[in-house]
């Protein structure tokens, strides 16, 4: 083990540890493997490197699909030096304190100044920052924590999405087919050791989102737009809306692969972002245009909202009731439900909750992942 | 680029297969670190077709075990010759040791050997082609895994027998089933995907040199946009070039509907998916892949 410095080796397992993190199902062999490409030299070559760690880290196609990003994060950030970083960090958190513009998007929003309390997020109880970055209010994420998280939901919503098939696929085993059974009882000398599952017909799940995108949800509404593009892929019958002073169709802008097109779409065809909130009005609408397409008893309906209405109040109540009475359940997201000492007591929540059959916090990953359960059982 | 996979990518394409340079990384791999290589992907991706080409490169033999339902150890390691080991107890049957003659009939010359025993028994290394592993039963997987780990196999009568020659294996799956996670830890993996617009016409230039460059991009533009729509069966490399042979014979410049009524046989193996594209315009598959 010569030829391989010992900084080197270090990075190495860190990087075999942070493939571990992530589902990579690694032992002792495939790190002597990883050391043996290194040892050979093969490591001076950055893409001979990447793709012989590929070749022996991944075991799957869902780790192969993802082995590239990972490699790039890990070793690029690897390779800058550390101090340059820090220096990085602090000049970005001065700047973050003097100017009170963000990128949201690819566009820049000017909101209120904020003063980031670094110390709050901090604050949060967990054993480590996994735990603390998952119990961080999403409006409270520091600059040097903001692509850790980022990281910790691209992870824990592919977790997500691997439990939702599985469980969808099981759910869908229905009872025994006897003639396949004794088909394949044949083989094995009539011995009907193998069950085979007649497939029942899938009952579609009919989940229809509506995310409010007003200046007050700014901070929540990317990582909530992200959480619905995962739910997508599984739920082949989710429509999703947009709205804040205007209701947007996103569904067709979902279709494109790649995630970040998927975000440059929206970012393009919504021009609403960050304006005023006029949620009865953005109900109102869905429910005249799209009420009669999306609204059946089969139907779940998820507001995703701070409920901070701006318009009529009553106007939002009529249109809660009328999409509650037309739909199988609704359940209200508020974010600011993860606040210490909230209390939906703003007029717009007062008078749509008695409609509502889940109201929940939807303010940190916790909390959305949390969601997984109630979207399941419904 | 490390010269010796520069050499693998030019050597395979003299051998009309085009390597990719993370897919010869793989190959390289299977070469330096002994060990076996996992190539998963949908069918026809030329999964199969790259032990082949391992093999002409090497300039080696090629031994592959056909996986199905049902595949034991007599039709995979070994077998006894036992009509030859009767005929030596016929022979041999005035002789007093008993022992002695129990010790000739067990011996190697009584076995009949099976594909992944000739591979280990090979005075020069072999490729071995494990084909449509996902096919094969869970108890044939636990088999395979003192082979792929240790290259030896264990016979009770006779011992463990270790590799004269470690072959090179190449195991193929086309996800029928999910192998186990001790199978995957022993091999090196690689994800087989669907080639590029670009690559798939190269592919088809190299195979059909007498092709019209037009046709060719007609044919791989009709085929990526069949693997968007949600068929049954996708068509692979395999179909694009059956249906770009069938065009050629037909004497074709273009493809018309006429002629994808006539021909889509050759690219899609389900009725379902033939209705499906019978009931569009031709136009509708034209549309530039992005």
């Amino acid at each position: 083990m010569q030829a391989v410095d010992k900084t080197f080796k270090e990075r190495l397992i860190d990087f075999t540890m942070y493939c571990r993190e992530r589902q990579f199902v690694l032992g002792p062999q495939e790190t002597r493997d990883a050391f043996a490409i290194a040892e050979r030299g093969y490591a001076l070559d950055r893409k001979l490197f990447q793709y012989s760690l590929k070749a022996i880290y991944c075991k799957r196609k869902e780790h192969f699909d993802r082995f590239d990003e990972m490699f790039q994060r890990f070793w690029s950030r690897y390779y800058e030096e550390k101090l340059e970083q820090r220096q990085k960090q602090i000049k970005q958190l001065k700047k973050e304190k003097d100017t009170a513009t963000i990128i949201f998007l690819g566009t820049e929003f000017k909101v209120p100044k904020k003063e980031v309390k670094e110390q709050e997020a901090k604050q949060t109880v967990g054993a480590n920052d996994s735990i603390r970055l998952r119990m961080t209010d999403f409006s409270k994420v520091n600059v040097a924590d903001k692509e850790k998280l980022e990281e910790l939901a691209e992870e824990l919503f592919h977790q997500m999405s691997i439990r939702f098939k599985r469980r969808l696929e099981n759910a869908n085993r229905g009872s025994i087919d006897i003639r396949n059974t004794i088909r394949h009882g044949v083989s094995k000398g009539g011995m009907m050791l193998d069950l085979a599952y007649r497939r029942k017909r899938k009952e579609k799940r009919k989940v229809v989102f509506l995310l409010d995108v007003s200046g007050s949800m700014d901070t929540y509404s990317y990582y909530l737009l992200r959480y619905v593009m995962v739910l997508k892929k599984y739920f082949k019958s989710l429509e999703f809306f947009t709205f804040s002073t205007q209701l947007t169709h996103v569904t067709p802008l979902l279709r494109a692969n790649n995630e970040q097109q998927v975000l440059n779409q929206i970012g393009k065809n919504v021009h609403s972002w960050s304006s005023g909130t006029k949620i009865g009005e953005s109900l109102t609408e869905f429910l005249s245009a799209y009420g009669h397409k999306f609204l059946s008893q089969k139907h779940i309906v998820v507001i995703l909202s701070d409920g901070l209405e701006t318009g009529n109040v009553k106007v939002l109540q009529d249109a809660v009731r009328t999409i509650r009475r037309k739909c199988k359940t609704l359940i209200w997201l508020n974010p600011l439900k993860g606040m210490e000492g909230y209390q939906p007591i703003q007029k717009g929540m007062v008078n749509v909750m008695p409609h509502l059959d889940a109201f929940e916090s939807a303010h940190n990953l916790d909390s959305l992942l949390k969601l997984e359960k109630l979207l399941m059982d419904v | 680029m490390n010269k010796e996979i520069d050499t693998l990518i030019k050597d395979f394409y003299e051998h009309d297969y085009i390597l990719s340079e993370e897919l010869a990384t793989s190959i390289f791999l299977l070469k330096n670190l002994e060990k076996p290589l996992l190539l998963e992907g949908n069918p026809g991706v030329g999964k199969t077709m790259l032990a082949k080409t391992l093999a002409e490169h090497l300039g080696t033999n090629l031994i592959r075990l056909q996986c199905y339902e049902g595949l034991d150890v007599s039709t995979t390691i070994y077998e006894w010759n036992y009509q030859k080991q009767l005929l030596h107890i016929k022979l041999f049957e005035q002789e007093e040791d008993k022992l002695a003659l129990q010790n000739q009939i067990f011996g190697m010359d009584y076995v009949l050997q099976r594909p992944l025993l000739q591979s280990i028994s090979s005075d020069k290394p072999v490729v071995l082609l494990i084909d449509e592993i996902d096919r094969a039963d869970e108890e044939f997987e636990a088999y395979l895994l003192e082979l792929l780990s240790d290259f030896q196999i264990s016979i009770p009568e006779l011992g463990t027998i270790a590799a004269t020659s470690k072959p090179l294996v190449i195991l193929t799956s086309n996800r029928t089933r999910e192998l186990s996670d001790a199978l995957r830890r022993r091999c090196l993996y690689h994800w087989v995907d669907f080639p590029s617009k670009a690559k798939e016409i190269d592919i088809i230039a190299k195979k059909l040199p007498n092709i019209d460059e037009e046709l060719a991009t007609q044919v791989v533009t009709f085929i990526h946009n069949l693997r968007k729509s949600s068929l049954h069966k996708p068509p692979g490399i395999a179909e694009s070039l059956d249906w770009a042979k069938t065009l050629l014979l037909m004497n074709q410049k273009n493809i018309t509907d006429e002629i994808v009524q006539n021909t889509i046989g050759s690219v899609l193996k389900h009725k379902d998916d033939v209705e499906f594209v019978k009931n569009k315009t031709v136009q509708e598959f034209l549309i530039p892949v992005t």
